[in-house]
């Protein structure tokens, strides 16, 4: 939601309307309030205190504006004070064109390392909403007030100008009315992401777990099942459908593939060969010719990247690695695979051949991901050798190679360039090296960087620093490591989702994940951030990029950098973890604690140049 | 009646089975002990990994795992024979090496690990753990022993010499009478 100069002088006047009647609603009379996005709600008719906000967070009219082609969002918070039944409605008034809302009940977490409660998972509610406060379900004693997430949905074709809207609550015999005045400007955010925002996962395995009705009631069947894809397709929408995209690592430490995530083989050594393609094509099909994402208001379209199930144990055996078996193997399935890729018109996916695989844990004698001893890079140089051999050079299917890098990452750019196209670098190494990303473009390659999601307990604007840094940083992109494990009781012991943005909606009757707090959030700032990575058609990309880096956290843009520390010239396996965390410290702690209304300045600042063009 | 003979006419080919894999992966593990070159394994854990696996840093708490590193031309050869030998069973298995630590005689590591991603024993992901009371056994006897402790679960232990005849590791032969082919796909 975006505060304009002129939404934010009517801000202040309902603020201050709400600081002179902040009794209202503790004497017992029911209240429909609202917040900015960056204030999360907590069950007591306050915002959670990382979030620092206070009554003057609350308002009880909104004046907002936004982008076509692009989501607005707000907190819509129900008080009331008195245990009963509530109404909520929503709804345009008027024409509303094309514009849509949708609306979600905000659960709140209880979170075990501090004993708060914070609303993230977001369950899809059909209007008008009806329920108790408490809340039934969500077993919050003395709570006296549920949050809701909006999202109002500006198509790209929406037509430009002033729409209203306004959501009721009902309850005790009295309502509450909150209007809503939402400017439609009409800049158009573009299709493509500025900053393709990665989420990433392991197996399957997981999804039997989180879905214990479904699984249960097919039991050995249902990794063959329909369902079973039904639900990973369902992930992947998610994503898409909040600007991201969803990856599924199909393989162990040790070569153990998922049997969904390979097509079968059959024979070995020369004789090797697919046998079949049916749970691959079941999988992936409608993930790589986007009819998948039919429904999806993005529109239907191809996933970007996909991980192959490639590893040194597939789809060559390792008792033949070094011997004309291996080769015969590897390059018999890959050159199959891209022949079947090629004649199923699979060409807008690149297809990962990526190394996920640590000595550690004792598969395989070198590493795949993170290299840290350099003498590991021998392998790399020989995978990307093979690949070539598989391929035919005019290939219109597109295979990359792809490495997760950190210690070695500066020596790997060079030694590996021209094999591996695809980096993953680690946020900590890639920060002493300004420039590099754009190198790696100029050449043709695909630079990401990655970390993980926030908890819920940091303040809720801490996620917008990803996509930020990434793009002032020159970046493509950015992986969250792990996105969709919750832990075993996200309900009631929240472990604080650092490994999730996602839950699964079992528990409520869905079939498939619901998203968070979080992940919205992080979506309105990707597609805001798209806006203002396009207005460098006018304005040079350093001064928009300068300008968003002083709002969001007073910095310059040489503060998002790490001095390349003397470290950097030990051999990388000589490395401590302490002395690369003391080496990146400086660029650190500027992002340590965001300030809730950091992004807010940023997009007052984007929809102050998006009201400008013409 | 009905039920209890039909009940004995599936549970006993089970039974016998199970007793075949046990066989069976005996009969792996007795060759393993043959095979596999003592002193081979005890190049692959290079010294300085051995060094950083008890060092305990509070600031850096995986110094270990980032540290560990092998002689990739002994973890080959072994890993070969380890793959060869699994595939004398008719049925899916994993041969992994296991090694005792000098100097801490209440520890036992898995060196090598295979493609079924099998063990009775390994928590998933720790470089070293407490010593399994069979795994002493056999290092301490030399005779094989079978561990069916995990439902559905068989593994065999087998001894591992060096030319000087002395244990320096052994092998578990191990599978399951169901194979999860999901599980460890992470």
């Amino acid at each position: 939601m975006n505060m304009s100069t002129r939404a934010r002088a009517s801000t202040v006047v309902v603020a201050f309307t709400a600081a002179l009647f902040p009794a209202l609603a503790a004497n017992g009379t029911a209240e429909l309030q609202a917040t900015e996005e960056y204030r999360r709600p907590d069950p007591f008719g306050g915002i959670v205190a990382a979030d620092h906000g206070d009554l003057s967070s609350f308002w009880r009219a909104l004046s907002i504006e936004g982008a076509r082609g692009a989501y607005v969002s707000f907190h819509l918070v129900a008080k009331v004070p008195t245990p009963g039944p509530y109404a909520l409605t929503l709804r345009f008034e008027g024409d509303a064109g094309n514009l849509q809302l949708d609306l979600f009940r905000e659960w709140f977490h209880f979170t075990d390392s501090d004993k708060q409660y914070y609303p993230d998972a977001l369950i899809p509610v059909a209007l008008p909403y009806r329920s108790h406060l408490p809340e039934p379900d969500n077993r919050i004693a003395q709570q006296t007030a549920q949050a809701f997430w909006v999202d109002l949905w500006i198509p790209p074709d929406a037509r430009p100008g002033a729409y209203r809207a306004r959501a009721v609550l009902e309850a005790g015999g009295t309502s509450s009315v909150l209007p809503i005045e939402l400017q439609v400007l009409p800049a158009i955010v573009p299709d493509e992401d500025v900053m393709l925002m990665d989420h990433n996962s392991y197996g399957t395995s997981w999804i039997a777990d989180d879905y214990p009705n479904v699984s249960r009631k097919l039991g050995e069947a249902f990794f063959q099942s329909d369902e079973f894809f039904r639900l990973i397709h369902a992930y992947h929408r998610i994503f898409y459908e909040n600007h991201g995209i969803f990856h599924q690592l199909g393989y162990g430490h040790a070569g153990k593939v998922g049997p969904e995530f390979a097509p079968a083989l059959e024979g070995s050594g020369r004789r090797r060969h697919i046998a079949n393609w049916n749970l691959y094509d079941r999988h992936y099909g409608p993930l790589f010719d986007g009819s998948a994402f039919a429904q999806s208001r993005r529109g239907s379209r191809p996933i970007p990247f996909v991980y192959l199930p490639v590893n040194p144990e597939w789809p060559a055996s390792f008792i033949n690695w070094g011997e004309p078996g291996y080769e015969a193997e590897f390059a018999n399935v890959l050159s199959e695979m891209e022949r079947h890729f090629r004649e199923k018109g699979w060409t807008r996916t690149h297809f990962e051949l990526f190394f996920n695989h640590k000595k550690r844990y004792m598969g395989f004698p070198w590493d795949g991901d993170e290299v840290r001893f350099p003498r590991d890079n021998k392998y790399f140089l020989e995978y990307g050798r093979l690949l070539k051999k598989a391929l035919p050079a005019d290939t219109p299917v597109q295979f990359v190679f792809r490495a997760d890098v950190s210690w070695d990452m500066e020596h790997q750019f060079k030694e590996l360039g021209g094999v591996v196209n695809m980096w993953i670098a680690a946020r900590d190494v890639l920060s002493w090296l300004p420039g590099m990303p754009q190198k790696l473009r100029d050449r043709g390659d695909v630079i990401w960087y990655y970390s993980g999601p926030p908890v819920v307990t940091e303040p809720a604007s801490t996620i917008t620093q990803f996509a930020l840094q990434g793009w002032i940083w020159s970046a493509g992109g950015f992986v969250h490591w792990l996105t969709v494990d919750p832990g075993k009781d996200p309900w009631f012991h929240f472990n604080g989702g650092g490994t999730a943005l996602v839950y699964p909606g079992e528990r409520f009757g869905i079939e498939g994940p619901i998203a968070s707090v979080r992940l919205k959030i992080q979506r309105n700032a990707v597609q805001e951030l798209t806006l203002l990575a396009s207005f460098q058609k006018r304005i040079p990309v350093a001064e928009l990029k300068s300008e968003a880096a002083r709002l969001y956290n007073h910095t310059s843009l040489a503060e998002w950098y790490n001095p390349r520390p003397a470290l950097a010239d030990q051999p990388t396996y000589d490395w401590s973890g302490t002395a690369l965390d003391e080496a990146t410290k400086p660029a650190m702690s500027h992002l340590e604690k965001i300030d809730p209304a950091g992004w807010s300045r940023v997009r007052e600042y984007i929809l102050r140049l998006a009201a400008e063009e013409k | 009646m009905k039920i209890f003979l039909l009940s004995l006419v599936l549970l006993v080919p089970l039974a016998g089975a199970e007793r075949d894999m046990a066989r069976e992966l005996d009969e792996v593990a007795r060759i393993a002990t043959v095979m596999v070159d003592g002193d081979v394994c005890q190049r692959i854990v290079t010294p300085r990994a051995l060094d950083y696996m008890f060092k305990q840093d509070p600031h850096d708490p995986w110094a270990a795992g980032d540290n560990y590193e092998v002689n990739d031309e002994a973890f080959i050869a072994i890993k070969k024979t380890l793959e060869r030998l699994s595939r004398l069973a008719p049925f899916p298995c994993d041969v992994n090496l296991w090694m005792p630590i000098a100097g801490h005689p209440d520890k036992i590591r898995v060196v090598i690990r295979n493609v079924h991603e099998l063990s009775q024993f390994w928590p998933w992901g720790a470089l070293y753990q407490d010593m399994i009371p069979q795994m002493k056994q056999v290092l301490g006897t030399g005779r094989r022993v079978t561990v069916t402790e995990k439902p559905g679960w068989v593994s065999v232990l087998a001894p591992v010499y060096n030319s000087l005849g002395d244990t320096v590791a052994l092998v578990e032969a191990v599978s399951q009478k169901r194979l999860d082919s999901h599980e460890n796909v992470k």
